[in-house]
Order: C-alpha cells, then sequence, then structure tokens
C-alpha cells in the first residue's frame, strides 16, 4: 500500500463490476444534486466534480473528488480524497483526506457512491469555520510516501460539522 | 517444642518458636502406627485441596467446557427473565458486558430504549409480500425465496448477505455486533443467522469472538496470561489477596496479571519491572561510569590505564580523563600520565563539584539497585530451576523412589508437595528484594526487621531445599529400603509445613507494612513502653516470627514511665536522653 491507488490496483471482483455499472447507470439517470461524474472508460476510478451548495462558505467553489475502488466493493469501502486543493474545512486534510466516519468503520454495502456525495456535501454545507483540522501538519506528513486514508486509524471526534 | 508451646502468647496461636527450623517436625508428637497411617491419610488428598486451601479459593479455573456452560447459562437465564430469544438474549448480554443483573436493571428502567439501542425489535418484520425484490447491495432483482433480512425486513440477497456476514467476522470481533446493512436501520443481526449463512470456518471464527468475548468483555474472569494456556479465571472480587494459581499450575496476580507478587503490590511490581526494563538504567550506568568524549561527545568507559584517553575513530581526539582537556595541554608539568594537577586545582575551587556529586550520587543509587536487581533475579533463576527439578522428580524420580523404598506413589505426595512449597517459597523471596529496595532508606527499625525477617527466609528455605535435594538422593541411591526412610518422611513434610507458615506469616507481614514496627511506635505516644528491640535479640526474634500480628493487649501493662520508645526504631530509651541511642532521632 504505497501508492493512492494502491487500493484500486487489484481488478474489481465480477460483483463489484456488476454493482458499479448498476450505481453509474442509477447516476446518469438521477445525478445527486450539485455533482458531476467526469467521464472516463476507467469504471474503478471515478472523478467527481463538486460544487459548493448555494448559500454555504463553500457556494461558488468547485471541488474534485477521487473515489477508487476495491477488488470487494461494496464489502469493502471506496477510498474516497479531495484531489488538492481541498476545501479548507475542520476534518478535510490539505492532502485531500476526509475525516469521515462512513468512508472507514461506518462504511455498509447497501451505502453508494451518490450517498457517500451527499454525506460529503452535507458535511461542507455544516461547516461555520473555513480551516484546516488542528493536526493537519502532522497528519500531512506522516501521510507522505502516498499512505492511503483507509490504513489511518481515524477517530471521529465530534459530528457537529 | 511442646514444652515452649505453653510460653505463647495466647494470640499468636499460629507463632513459630525459636526452634522451628530446628528439623524437628510439626508431627513429632504423633509416634506409632496409628499416626502415621493418619499422615498418610492426609497427605494422600488430591492436589486440588492443596491448591484450595492455599488460595482460600476465591477464584475458580474454568476450562472451554466451562466458559461455554456458564455463558449458556446467562443466556438461558435472561431468555427465561424477560422472555425473549435465546439470540435475542445473547445480543443483550454482549451489549452489557455479560452482567446479568446489568441486563436485568436496565431492561425493567426502560425496555424501549434498550431495545433501540441493541437493535432489538419488539415486532419482527417480514419480508415484503412480492413475488420479486431488489437486493439493497447488488441491486440485482431476485424472486422473494431467495432474500433474506434481519427482524427489519430489509431485503438482500444471499449472496451479499454471506459477502457481509463473512466480511465483517474476518474483520474482527466488531461481528458480535453485526447490524443490518441498511444504513438507516440499527436492528442487530442475530447468531442464529451468522451462524447458517456463513462457511463452516467463519462460523468456528464467529464462535470463538463469541467465546472470548464472555471472558473478556466480563469483569469477572480473565484468561490466564501463561502462553498457551487456556483456562479462564473466574475471580470474586472481595474476598482476599488477587493471587490465582491456574490450572495449568501458573501463578499470577488477577489484578494486573502480571506473575504473582504477594507480598508486593501491583503498583510496586509494575515500578519495579519498569525499571528493570527502563533505559533510564542504563542511563543510569552509563552516567555514574563514563564521561562523554569532549570532542565527539560519544561516552567512554575508562576502565584501566592512565589518563591520556584516545577516543575511537574517526574522533580520535586526545584528551585528559579528569580535566577533560586536550592533552596537548598536557605533559610533565600537569603531574604526568597518572594525575593531572589541573583538575585538582580546578576541584579545589571547586569547579567540579557539582559533576562529581550528581556522578556519585548516580553510581550510589545504581550500585543499591544493583543490589536487589541480582537477589531478585537469581531467586527468579532459582525457582525456574527448582520448577524444572519438580518436574523431573514427577516424571522420572518418583517412580524410582517408589521402587527402591517399596511405597506406593501415592504415598510419596510430600515430596512433590515439598517442591511445590519451595517454587513458591522461590517466588515470594524473589519479591521481597522488590520490597526492600521501595524500603525508605530512613526507616532504620522497618529495614532492620525486614532484613531480619528475610535472612531467616532465606536460611529457613534453603533447609527445606536442602532436605528435598540432597537428603533425598541418599533414599534414591539405595539398593534396598532405607529404615529410615519414615524418619524422612516425617523431616520434609515438617519442614515443607513449617517453611510454608513461615513464609505466610513473612507475605502477610509485609502486606502490613511491616505495621508491628509502627505500632510499637504508636503505642509509644500514648504512653506505653514496650522493650522490643531493645538490644536483646533473643527476645525480639521469638516474636518476630509471628511477624505482623497486632500487639495484644497485654503489652501496654508494662508501662513503668521509666523509657520512651524512639517513634523510629522502637528502642527503648532511658527517660534522660533526648536523642534514641539506637538510631539518633530527637525524641
Amino acid at each position: 500500500m504505497t501508492s493512492p491507488s494502491a487500493s484500486s490496483r487489484k481488478a474489481l471482483s465480477k460483483i463489484a463490476t456488476n454493482r458499479l455499472q448498476k450505481e453509474l447507470m442509477e447516476w446518469q439517470v438521477n445525478p445527486p444534486a450539485g455533482f458531476k461524474h467526469k467521464v472516463t472508460d476507467n469504471l474503478q476510478r471515478w472523478v467527481i466534480e463538486v460544487n459548493g451548495a448555494p448559500g454555504t462558505l463553500y457556494s461558488n467553489e468547485t471541488f474534485q473528488l477521487q473515489v477508487d475502488f476495491p477488488e470487494h466493493y461494496p464489502m469493502e469501502a471506496p477510498q474516497v480524497i479531495f484531489i488538492p486543493p481541498a476545501p479548507l474545512h475542520p476534518h478535510i486534510y490539505s492532502n485531500g483526506h476526509i475525516c469521515l466516519d462512513i468512508l472507514y468503520d461506518s462504511w455498509s454495502p447497501a451505502m453508494t457512491v451518490s450517498s457517500v456525495c451527499i454525506s460529503i456535501l452535507s458535511m461542507l454545507s455544516s461547516s461555520s469555520t473555513k480551516q484546516r483540522p488542528n493536526d493537519d501538519e502532522r497528519y500531512v506528513k506522516n501521510c507522505r510516501n502516498g499512505r492511503s486514508p483507509k490504513e489511518t486509524r481515524w477517530w471521529f471526534h465530534d459530528d457537529k460539522v | 517444642m511442646d514444652s515452649e508451646d505453653d510460653m505463647h502468647d495466647a494470640n499468636d496461636a499460629e507463632s513459630l518458636d525459636d526452634d522451628f527450623y530446628s528439623g524437628e517436625t510439626a508431627m513429632d508428637s504423633d509416634d506409632g502406627d496409628a499416626a502415621d497411617y493418619e499422615f498418610i491419610d492426609n497427605d494422600s488428598d488430591d492436589s486440588d485441596d492443596l491448591l484450595s486451601r492455599r488460595s482460600q479459593q476465591n477464584y475458580t479455573i474454568l476450562n472451554e467446557a466451562d466458559i461455554h456452560l456458564r455463558q449458556e447459562d446467562d443466556i438461558m437465564k435472561i431468555s427465561s427473565i424477560l422472555s425473549i430469544s435465546h439470540v435475542a438474549a445473547a445480543i443483550l448480554l454482549r451489549h452489557y458486558n455479560w452482567s446479568v443483573s446489568k441486563v436485568n436493571d436496565e431492561w425493567f428502567a426502560d425496555e424501549e430504549k434498550v431495545r433501540r439501542v441493541v437493535g432489538l425489535l419488539e415486532e419482527p418484520r417480514a419480508l415484503p409480500n412480492v413475488k420479486e425484490l431488489t437486493c439493497g447491495i447488488c441491486f440485482e432483482v431476485y424472486p422473494c425465496d431467495s432474500m433474506s433480512s434481519a427482524a427489519c425486513g430489509h431485503p438482500f440477497c444471499v449472496t451479499c448477505w454471506k459477502g457481509y456476514i463473512s466480511t465483517s467476522i474476518n474483520d474482527g470481533p466488531g461481528c458480535l455486533t453485526l447490524r443490518c446493512p441498511d444504513p438507516s436501520c440499527g436492528a442487530a443481526v442475530g447468531q442464529d443467522m451468522i451462524v447458517s449463512m456463513v462457511s463452516h470456518d467463519d462460523a468456528e471464527k464467529y464462535q470463538r469472538y463469541f467465546l472470548r468475548s464472555f471472558v473478556e468483555d466480563n469483569r469477572k474472569t480473565k484468561w490466564c496470561p501463561a502462553p498457551g494456556c487456556d483456562y479462564a479465571v473466574d475471580f470474586i472480587v472481595g474476598g482476599g489477596t488477587f493471587d490465582v494459581t491456574c490450572g495449568c499450575s501458573y501463578s499470577f496476580c488477577w489484578n494486573c496479571t502480571e506473575e504473582a507478587h504477594r507480598p508486593v503490590d501491583c503498583d510496586t511490581v509494575s515500578k519495579w519491572i519498569m525499571k528493570n526494563s527502563a533505559e533510564s538504567e542504563n542511563m543510569n550506568w552509563i552516567l555514574a561510569n563514563s564521561k562523554p568524549c569532549p570532542k565527539c561527545k560519544r561516552p567512554i568507559e575508562k576502565n584501566q590505564g592512565c589518563m591520556h584517553i584516545t577516543c575511537t575513530p574517526p574522533c580520535k581526539f586526545e584528551f585528559c580523563w579528569l580535566c577533560l582537556g586536550a592533552w596537548s595541554d598536557h605533559g610533565e608539568r600537569t603531574g604526568g600520565f597518572y594525575a593531572c594537577n589541573r583538575y585538582e586545582a580546578a576541584k579545589q575551587e571547586g569547579v567540579y563539584d557539582d559533576t562529581e556529586k550528581r556522578r556519585e550520587m548516580a553510581k550510589n543509587s545504581l550500585e543499591r539497585y544493583t543490589h536487589y536487581y541480582e537477589r531478585w533475579a537469581t531467586n527468579q533463576s532459582s525457582r525456574q530451576k527448582a520448577l524444572a527439578d519438580l518436574q523431573q522428580m514427577q516424571s522420572t524420580h518418583l517412580e524410582k523412589l517408589s521402587d527402591k523404598q517399596c511405597q506406593p506413589e501415592s504415598q510419596l505426595k510430600f515430596i512433590t508437595e515439598a517442591w511445590l512449597q519451595i517454587v513458591e517459597c522461590r517466588r515470594v523471596l524473589k519479591w521481597t528484594y522488590a520490597y526492600g529496595y521501595y524500603l525508605p532508606e530512613r526507616e532504620h527499625a522497618k529495614r532492620q526487621f525486614f532484613e531480619y525477617l528475610q535472612g531467616e527466609a532465606e536460611s529457613g528455605l534453603e533447609r527445606l531445599h536442602q532436605c528435598a535435594e540432597k537428603e533425598l538422593q541418599t533414599h534414591l541411591n539405595v539398593e534396598s529400603p532405607s529404615k529410615d526412610f519414615n524418619e524422612f518422611r516425617m523431616k520434609l513434610a515438617g519442614l515443607t509445613s513449617v517453611t510454608r507458615n513461615y513464609f505466610e506469616n513473612l507475605v502477610r507481614a509485609l502486606e502490613n507494612g511491616l505495621s508491628d514496627v509502627d505500632g510499637h511506635g504508636g503505642s509509644s505516644r500514648t504512653g506505653g513502653t514496650r522493650t522490643l528491640g531493645a538490644g536483646s535479640s533473643k527476645s525480639r526474634s521469638s516474636r518476630s516470627k509471628g511477624a505482623a500480628r497486632s500487639s495484644s493487649g497485654s503489652r501496654a501493662t508494662d508501662d513503668s514511665g521509666q523509657h520512651w520508645s524512639c517513634e523510629y526504631c522502637t528502642f527503648a530509651n532511658a527517660k534522660s536522653a533526648t536523642v534514641c541511642q539506637m538510631c539518633q532521632q530527637r525524641r
């Protein structure tokens, strides 16, 4: 696990491929508001454009999410990060890693890319300050060599923001 | 011995008199065949009994089957009290760390809340009554009968359920609190569903976690920490000591799970273990015995030779060990190779005082520590040796002895018991060195008393060890049964029981913080004058064997007002003295 794409290095299983195709089809018919899937031919890595919701600290800002799927998706969680520059947010590190429980411990196979996107947007929208996490510098330093956020032992301190 | 019995203080029923180590045995008033039989009878009780006598049995050793039974029992209990299913009862108990009473309390206080927290629905919902359903994970459409759900009715296909459950099992014990995959639903997934869905291996893994949870999440039980041991210990907190001897024969402290360490308390043990492993001791050594090279700062130990030091390559700096100045400034005029008058002069001016003092102190404290550590470690290895001897005894010697002496092996249990006692005593003795290390220097009286007790313990144990090792050999290497074998039996059994008593008293005395010494000091304040420790070793030793029993009422009667007893060492000083003649403490 040394590169950001490590978790997606193994090819998708049959189940994962089927499920992702269905998710993509559903997305095309019914995309979550504020998100745009950038079309590629790579089913295993999605790049999604996020528009900050109007009336929030991030309105008129655009960010890019990178979603990598593991071999046994959806039994295993996808790896979701912002491609820097990441939004200034108390739970988002400058290297794009996101501290959000559903991406790690609380992942459930009944969740989808779409539901994860909605959670991330709501996390952005409810923020009241634009700042980095307190331990940003330390954390990002530890993540050099492209460590995946899924290897981090996250500690979800508050769910207010 | 009999005649001296009368002289015992009535309160000191268990106390040992001066002759206890004389080699006479507790059985010597019994003679003749009848007594012999009785002796054998007592001794042929099996080792369980031995165990219980030593531990007062405030704990139970559980093997896997026992654990299983208890777990089942508790689940059945809850299931019948709350009239809920077996599976639901298991979920509840696990959530409340297997405390039956906690489950009861919480349930009857607010059933609805409990149900919500653990994910138990009152009314299970069936799958929607339609022909086909979409699986919430793979989004494929399946006929109703190949779908499954927890009590909540959220449908997922069997393949996805299997993947979901087995992923969770392979992620660790979190599988014990598995919930419905639907993110908005907290319904618990029961054991029955889990076990029926996964492979044999995964089911076994799950059952393993389930069993482990009963031991590990339960406040009353712990696994035996010995490597490879599968027993658990159920402990009743409150009564007696924390020492536990597992079925695998490993003794450990239930509280801190370090090896058994009476009479030392858990804090001291952890301090001592930290100290033994800590780099700080190495640092102390380096500080005390080395100086840093003035140029490259690497520590250098000087173990011999002159004061002209050349640091190792690549540094190669040449300097004077005493003043740490460059050697180029030295020579005949500074005193030659074995002295340095620059250093002497600077020392006179007080330049080196501070660092020297620190170095000196570090050296002293290190020497003190080394003294205790060496003895602690020696007893540790003696104990290991004794354990090995015990095993050899049990595996080969007992059989041989039984052969040579024409005694059934069942009548040779006294030998095993003696060796078990030796092993136990080595353990206690070992920890007394940690105890001694932490006994404050200024408590002279306590230290003296402690060292006396420790010395007695050591020589008593030596006697027992000698008898169990050397004298046994003579009976092992004979052609025909030795006539004095019965004598040997009585001697060894007697020594065993005497040593056991002595060590039990020792442990109790140390656990009480040698409060006898304090006690006397205390009584002096209320006017009672004691003569214990007044220089008469005879009178002191006859009492001190009884160790930490609280002072009896009769002791206050010799209050003559002629003496005052030192608060520190209890020495009875003449009324006129203002400073204790024994320890120089002021009155």
